[in-house]
């Protein structure tokens, strides 16, 4: 069973650090890489481990949260030494000196780690400003989507360094990661002279009602002939629906024409008459669907106890979970 | 002969050869993490199959647009170019010379597009055995839904994230210009990449990488999902978070502004974010030699500096010195072109 980063000891700091979106980040990366086979250490402060408070709270009062991020690591600072340390700079400080490759999680880069905020972070990087209604607040991504993006970027950072044979500092800055997840609204504004906005004319996708929930209509200037026909609407011919930016300046007409026909079906026939046009629609699914969501179940994607595994198939099979580490 | 890439000077990748058939972000953007971290990646087009981001916004016919795209271009600098026609068994042939020298493929076809051109991935392990494979799907190699056609919002749909985002009864989608399943498999699958090199190093032996961006969209869900399974009730927080609970989205006028006890931060827009004085510092958005502003990094590495040293290539622009390469001589790169199974432009000239 591929294992490559067996015999590689890492210590996690995520809990020593006091800004929480440092945290989340360092507590993935180190899961990823406790998933790729390294042993993973977690020291707690004397108070304990910070996210076992952390919602979602379950039954039998403990946190998903941190059963999530940090079920196959081991508690303490136990090795006598290790091959990477992931932190911030006071933790790194603190407890890593001597580790020769470093993860270093800030917001604008070392030394500038100003206050700040799940929520704060999207805003500044602008990613909250575009995500939402129109006519509603901006709306934040559900989750820790930001701090996992950077636990995700710091994990490749390390493995790159474990590739050029360690002696490395990574250094992750939480709006760096924001900003790239969000370059095409920088190169949009930079290069063209226009941005996107929120629920803009532009952005011609979104989630429309059906008998049981919501489907996502996203569609290319090519699937609307295709769209248009699934839909069986004669009035869908009128001028204002000719082309994606009219369509984008008219929706509220558009939706009150397509609206009906998606009202009536359910998200699963919705789905099934998109995509045997090869339009890519598809249903609005909770988490709750997805535990027994036939595409997880076939792929072995989710454990009974719904923790997902590693988004990852290595030659045919799922990796498997550290011996020492399993429950 | 492929290598194990194990550098002591240069970058951390230094030495490794990539074999890009990615297109627009999820295949190109993994590709292009792994050339800023010192890979030598080789973009391979098809002359009627061009990267579908060569047509996007701000490539205006009449020109030569295929080499004007701005978020292709944003995308895709560093990387050699290769037009190469895979549906010809000479550019099959050619692509089996190029592979020979490889340690890595990436590629985000749709699914069942490379068993129809003879490419499958067993068939590749079998034939390259050191050769790092990555499929990059929205659905993963096989399953009920493996020919699901999905988009990176409608991946947020399947997968969790819309259900869970919004602040009032409607799902939220992030649309077309975010699409951030398509963003976010880039970080992960250039360090599964990464992974699968370091696991040859142990073994000799390469890999098949599945990665599913639908899965990934579940995965960063991580504890909704374990919550669900204990009869916990998902909830749409919209902006709320349970952990800030002094935390307000603020309106002031047309502007927003998120204010907690320990700051305040404004709620930027496009135009904003590039002017505020963080982006100036930020490594995310770069400038190329050319002083086009171009995507840059997520990260930094303080021993083995990484830069946009590079600009886009055209499309085609590499052809000799990449077949060169691997093996062909002037008068069999000259049949290639004379055949078409080579170009420089694409086959059909409208954006």
């Amino acid at each position: 069973m591929p294992a490559p980063l067996a015999g590689k000891r890492i210590l996690d700091l995520g809990a020593l650090c006091r800004k929480r979106p440092h945290s989340l980040a360092i507590s993935m990366a180190a899961k990823l890489c406790a998933g790729f086979g390294a042993k993973v250490w977690r020291p707690a402060p004397t108070s304990g481990e910070p996210l076992a408070v952390a919602p979602p709270i379950l039954p039998n009062g403990n946190s998903a949260l941190d059963m999530f991020l940090n079920r196959d690591k081991l508690p303490g600072k136990a090795a006598a030494s290790y091959d990477a340390a992931i932190g911030d700079e006071a933790s790194l400080a603190e407890h890593a000196s001597g580790v020769p490759i470093g993860v270093r999680i800030s917001v604008f880069g070392p030394g500038e780690d100003p206050s700040v905020t799940e929520l704060s972070l999207l805003a500044l990087t602008g990613l909250l400003g575009l995500v939402g209604t129109a006519e509603g607040p901006p709306t934040r991504l559900a989750g820790h989507q930001l701090a996992y993006a950077a636990g995700l970027a710091a994990c490749t950072g390390l493995l790159a360094a474990f590739h050029a044979g360690g002696g490395e500092m990574v250094d992750v800055s939480l709006f760096d990661v924001g900003v790239w997840l969000n370059w095409k609204a920088a190169i949009g504004i930079l290069l063209l002279g226009t941005g996107p906005e929120r629920d803009g004319p532009r952005n011609h996708w979104m989630t429309v009602a059906a008998v049981d929930g919501f489907v996502a209509l996203v569609y290319q200037e090519k699937d609307w002939p295709l769209l248009r026909e699934m839909v069986g609407n004669d009035r869908l011919d009128d001028p204002r629906f000719a082309t994606m930016a009219s369509r984008g300046e008219h929706r509220a007409a558009l939706l009150a024409e397509i609206g009906p026909w998606f009202r009536s079906r359910t998200r699963a026939e919705i789905t099934a008459a998109a995509q045997r046009r090869r339009i890519p629609i598809g249903p609005v699914k909770w988490p709750a669907e997805l535990l027994r969501d036939p595409q997880h179940l076939a792929r072995g994607f989710l454990e009974a106890n719904g923790m997902p595994c590693l988004p990852l198939v290595w030659n045919g099979r799922r990796l498997a979970r550290e011996p020492s580490h399993a429950a | 002969m492929p290598h194990d890439g194990q550098s002591s000077f240069g970058h951390p990748l230094t030495g490794i050869r990539v074999i890009d058939l990615g297109w627009i972000t999820a295949g190109a953007g993994t590709s292009t993490l792994l050339r800023d971290l010192g890979a030598d990646v080789i973009k391979i087009e098809g002359p009627g199959a061009p990267d579908p981001f060569r047509r996007w916004e701000g490539a205006e016919p009449g020109t030569d647009w295929w080499n004007r795209s701005p978020f292709y271009n944003a995308t895709n600098r560093g990387k050699r170019s290769l037009c190469l026609d895979l549906k010809h068994p000479r550019g099959r042939a050619a692509l089996e010379a190029l592979l020979e020298c490889a340690d890595v493929l990436v590629e985000n076809y749709r699914r069942g597009v490379l068993a129809s051109l003879g490419l499958e991935p067993a068939v590749l392990l079998r034939r390259f055995p050191r050769l790092v494979i990555a499929s990059i799907s929205s659905q993963g190699e096989d399953g009920p839904d493996r020919d699901m056609v999905s988009y990176g919002s409608t991946l947020e749909a399947t997968g969790g994230l819309a259900a869970l985002t919004g602040v009032g009864d409607q799902p939220v989608i992030t649309g077309r210009d975010i699409n951030y399943p398509d963003q976010v498999v880039c970080l992960f699958a250039s360090g599964a990449i990464i992974a699968a090199l370091l696991e040859r190093r142990c073994t000799g032996r390469g890999a098949h990488l599945d990665l599913s961006q639908r899965e990934l969209t579940t995965f960063l869900l991580g504890e909704e999902m374990i919550a669900a399974a204990e009869g916990v009730p998902s909830r749409r927080r919209g902006n709320i978070d349970p952990v800030e609970p002094d935390e307000q989205l603020l309106r002031e006028g047309n502007e927003w502004r998120v204010a907690w006890p320990g700051g305040t931060a404004p709620v930027r827009d496009p135009a904003s974010l590039v002017s505020a004085p963080e982006f100036a510092r930020s490594g995310a958005i770069q400038q190329s030699p050319d002083g086009i502003p171009v995507k840059g990094f997520p990260f930094r590495l303080t021993r083995h500096p990484i830069s946009a040293a590079e600009v886009c290539h055209p499309l085609g622009a590499d052809n000799r010195a990449v077949l060169r390469e691997a093996g062909f001589d002037d008068g069999q790169i000259e049949s290639l072109e004379e055949a078409g199974v080579i170009a420089s432009t694409p086959g059909s000239n409208r954006p």
